[in-house]
């Protein structure tokens, strides 16, 4: 059985067995550190990652899957992650007030402390065991100036000046040393104080905990947390809580913060179907993201395209090409603001030169048609210069003996243009103006720096614009407010991805048959 | 096989091995990290140093904005991240204590010196929850070379505007950057305010007032100088800014932050507190925001955290070293009152009849439904009342359906 080529070692298999070694001693790490922040779905996936790439890149009867193994791998991790994690999110209330886990509530309600009415408030100062660094004892003056001696685990006496084993008072009445025991200067107490604070002094009942630099106090646990019947009861109080939807409840609906993440199954998508975004505005919203979409494509594809065939044979083209691709490189965000600006009813550069010809001028930034208007505008200004180039590029693929075949018919220059290079055209391009339309459908950042998708619509039962497409509309609803909804925001994201998928399907199919008339 | 075995053994090694090596020791001299802004990182640095060579203890001041500080506070505190310490304006306590992320803070008897407002704003629940530092609000910004006194009505402030306009002097009457937050003290001035307050004193959300008598008369104010051609139609805060400083308006409501763009353009301005309704009535108060320290309730140096606060932090030296490296009206009494530039003492007398902005969460829904209602005034699509009724409705119903 033993094959002595099984294995041939060659430095390369060393090289890469490290390299794996490596990459998988980073991403345990990783791992571990997620697990030990209770992060259990991308340790789970990062599981994944880390199996595939090891497999891939140790078996040798894998190794032609190898770099299929590391885009499967990338693709589980940057695509597939995401996507299953916001639809695990779509079907929890996370979002405000609901962002830890159970656990974590109830860990953070179980820490907080109280002090009983039977209880005790104490200015302290602490002397340190000359033998061990971790035992202390505290010197206590109660509020009636009552002095005591407590340490860790024994019961606290009262004590006073004079007494046995108790040093000299200083000019505050409070003993310079313990015998036994050092006493802690400013200094040193401040610097460990939590260190401090979580000891515990006296004996039980009557724990005493340090609250603050100056006081020390009998403090009990507030909050006790039954896991049997899931119940959670207030020791101060006495009132008993439940878990109700994400926040312990009393009977009588006293709710107590901080809330925590539970699954609501499909209540998400309930709620945006029934909330009153869809009975106002939405359906307006989406006639004006189809217009801004489908207008958006035609238009920058016109203009690319009409300048492509201007300026094919100019002579020169290369330098007009340079200037016209301007555009292009400057980022939108500084082109969108300069627009804005250009257009400002008070003192846009526009507004001034449309008033000094025409003597009026349209509200560019408050009236909703003009408002359209400048969005299509500055979204063919932001995007020609990409069609312009894809234009030119496939009008040089059009072989020109059609071209001659068509003159020497007789056919004219429009002819030949709408008859021959637009429908060859568009078979090259048509893929590209559907990516262009699904990618101007949810073009959030044109929309929300330009105008923040106002003017707002007059009578609308909740704030929405006239110029929002979905995307800014639904960041309006789910994140513009202090009261981020993450669990509503990604099931409205799943609703718009379907929407979306589905006009796509829609566009390629319909795009297929051009293709096939075309040939 | 041989060798996939050999990887794993390796790898479970290589894992295991920093493990045991890096115990989690706590450490003898605990690191306070406090996160601020970018103005305050050198003033806090510098200053902190005082209390390394006090304590002992090492203090790292590290830049976050506000955002980012919240996301961090409100998402992952839980889970152990963030700082010790960090400076945030008080409204977003509100979303900081309902996510159980802040420790309370108990001053003692530092607590009375303070300016009151600012401690009440940082007061959630009945709870203290932050240590002032500087107040902050809008105060009135006119155009000394063309209105020389301060005018006590609205009214007044509008006659004078409009005549300005009528000799040709400016363009507007008045420079609005909203009809929200900046236009707060004509709303307050005529009687109108957005949350009303338990019997506590707490803001409540059963209590908006957004579409009261006052509200509507304060935003009438504004809609008679713009339908008659005396302010712009166009609601922009930029615009605003750019028309009082080029000179055409004279007269706007705006905050400390725009000081230094009012220097930078030389324009002569002065600053004072706001007027009232009429010639006996209350002045109008603009929304106060506190900036203060909050503490991380899941940091391991809790008492640590809050004893530099309350030892360190809240003394004289401390604030006056702030105010110096930052001149923001100080929250402590005793710098508020020794203060002499005229720009603090202007914002300080306007701030007197000001009102905590509310840090309730559905606070929330005020800011979109507000600022579309401004809009819908100025364009003249709706009428003030029909507009802040809409608001009134649009916020009520974001509140119930958040419910």
């Amino acid at each position: 059985m033993n094959k002595k080529n099984a294995f041939p070692v060659t430095p390369s298999t060393i090289i890469r067995l490290v390299l794996v070694s490596v990459f998988d001693v980073a991403v345990l790490s990783l791992i571990r550190q997620l697990l030990d922040d209770g992060n259990y779905p991308l340790s789970g996936i990062l599981g994944v990652v880390i199996i595939i790439i090891t497999l891939c890149f140790s078996l040798e009867k894998l190794r032609y899957y190898r770099w299929l193994g590391v885009s499967l791998a990338a693709t589980t991790l940057f695509v597939l992650y995401p996507i299953l994690y916001t639809i695990y999110l779509s079907t929890t209330n996370a979002g405000y007030g609901h962002i830890l886990t159970k656990q974590e509530a109830v860990a953070f309600l179980e820490s907080q402390q109280y002090v009983p009415e039977s209880g005790q408030q104490y200015k302290w100062t602490a002397y340190r065991s000359l033998e061990s660094t971790n035992d202390y004892v505290l010197w206590l003056q109660a509020e009636d100036d009552a002095t005591f001696l407590t340490g860790i685990g024994t019961a606290t006496q009262p004590a006073s000046l004079g007494d046995d084993g108790i040093g000299a008072a200083d000019d505050k009445g409070i003993p310079t040393s313990i015998q036994g025991y050092q006493r802690l200067e400013k200094r040193d107490t401040v610097a460990m104080i939590d260190q401090l604070g979580q000891l515990e002094f006296g004996s039980a009942p009557d724990i005493i905990r340090i609250t603050s630099l100056t006081v020390a106090a009998t403090t009990q646990q507030r909050y006790h947390y039954d896991s049997d019947g899931d119940t959670l009861t207030d020791a101060e109080t006495g009132l008993v809580y439940h878990p109700d939807e994400g926040v312990f409840t009393t009977d009588d609906g006293q709710e107590l913060p901080p809330g925590f993440r539970v699954g609501v199954g499909l209540d998400n998508f309930e709620r945006f179907f029934a909330s009153s975004a869809l009975r106002g505005p939405l359906v307006r919203i989406i006639s004006w993201n189809f217009a801004y979409a489908i207008l958006s494509v035609l238009c920058s594809f016109a203009l690319g395209l009409f300048i492509a065939v201007l300026f094919e044979t100019l002579p020169g083209r290369q330098i007009i090409r340079a200037l016209l691709i301007i555009p292009y490189p400057i980022p939108a965000l500084v082109s969108i603001l300069i627009w804005r600006n250009l257009l400002n009813p008070d003192f846009g550069a526009l507004v001034s030169l449309q008033n000094s010809i025409f003597g009026t001028a349209p509200n560019w930034l408050t009236d909703p048609k003009w408002t359209r208007i400048a969005i299509i505008i500055i979204n063919m200004w932001l995007s020609y210069p990409y069609f312009y180039i894809v234009s030119s590029g496939a009008l040089q693929a059009i072989p020109t003996d059609m071209m001659d075949a068509a003159a020497v018919d007789g056919a004219n220059a429009w002819q030949r243009f709408s008859k021959i290079t637009l429908p060859l055209l568009l078979k090259i391009v048509s893929p590209l103006l559907v990516a262009s339309f699904a990618f101007n459908f949810n073009n959030f950042n044109l929309i929300y720096i330009f105008n923040q998708g106002n003017p707002p619509i007059a009578g609308s039962p909740i704030p929405a614009g006239h110029t929002d497409i979905l995307i800014s509309f639904v960041y309006r609803l789910a994140f513009n407010s202090a009261i981020s909804d993450y669990g509503l925001g990604a099931s409205i994201s799943i609703v718009l991805f379907l929407f979306i998928a589905a006009i796509t399907w829609g566009q390629f199919r319909y795009t297929r048959v051009l293709e096939d008339q075309t040939v | 096989m041989k060798r996939f075995v050999f990887l794993v053994v390796l790898v479970v090694l290589a894992v295991n091995l920093p493990l045991s090596a890096s115990p989690k020791a706590v450490a003898q001299t605990p690191t306070l990290t406090i996160w601020t802004d970018d103005q305050r990182l050198p003033v806090l640095t510098e200053l902190s140093k005082a209390f390394t060579e006090e304590y002992g203890v090492e203090v790292v001041v590290e830049p976050q904005g506000t955002e980012n500080t919240m996301n961090t506070m409100t998402q992952g505190a839980a889970t152990g991240e963030g700082p010790d310490i960090f400076t945030i304006p008080h409204d977003n306590m509100g979303r900081l204590v309902d996510t159980g992320v802040v420790a309370p803070l108990d001053l003692g008897d530092k607590a009375e010196f303070f300016l009151p407002n600012s401690l009440e704003a940082f007061t959630y629940n009945g709870e203290l929850y932050g240590v002032p530092f500087a107040v902050e609000n809008d105060a009135l910004f006119r155009n000394v070379d063309l209105v020389p006194e301060a005018p006590k009505t609205w009214a007044e402030a509008a006659e004078i505007g409009r005549q300005l306009v009528d000799e040709g002097k400016v363009e507007y009457a008045f420079a609005f950057p909203d009809l929200g937050y900046n236009y707060y003290p004509v709303y307050t001035a005529f009687g109108g305010y957005v949350f009303g307050r338990d019997e506590e004193g707490n803001y409540t959300a059963d209590d908006l007032g957004m579409d009261n008598e006052g509200m509507v008369a304060g935003a009438e104010w504004a809609n008679s100088l713009i339908r008659d051609g005396y302010a712009s139609e166009n609601l922009d805060w930029e615009a605003a800014h750019v028309l009082f400083e080029s000179g055409q308006a004279p007269f706007i409501i705006t905050g400390p932050w725009a000081v230094d763009r009012f220097k930078t353009n030389e324009v002569p301005y002065a600053i004072s507190a706001f007027p009232a309704a009429t010639e006996d009535g209350e002045p109008g108060g603009p929304f106060i925001g506190v900036q203060g320290f909050m503490v991380n309730a899941g940091s391991e140096n809790l008492l640590l955290a809050q004893t530099y606060l309350t030892e360190f932090i809240a003394t004289d030296e401390s604030m006056q070293y702030i105010f110096d490296n930052d001149p923001r009206p100080s929250a402590w009494v005793a710098v508020f009152e020794a203060t002499e530039d005229p720009d603090m003492r202007g914002f300080s007398e306007a701030g007197v009849t000001g009102q905590a902005m509310p840090a309730i969460p559905a606070m929330g829904f005020v800011w979109d439904a507000w600022e579309s209602a401004g809009l819908l005034i100025t364009q003249g699509e709706l009428t003030p009342s029909e507009a802040l009724s809409q608001a009134a409705e649009q916020i009520r119903t974001q509140i119930t359906e958040s419910e």
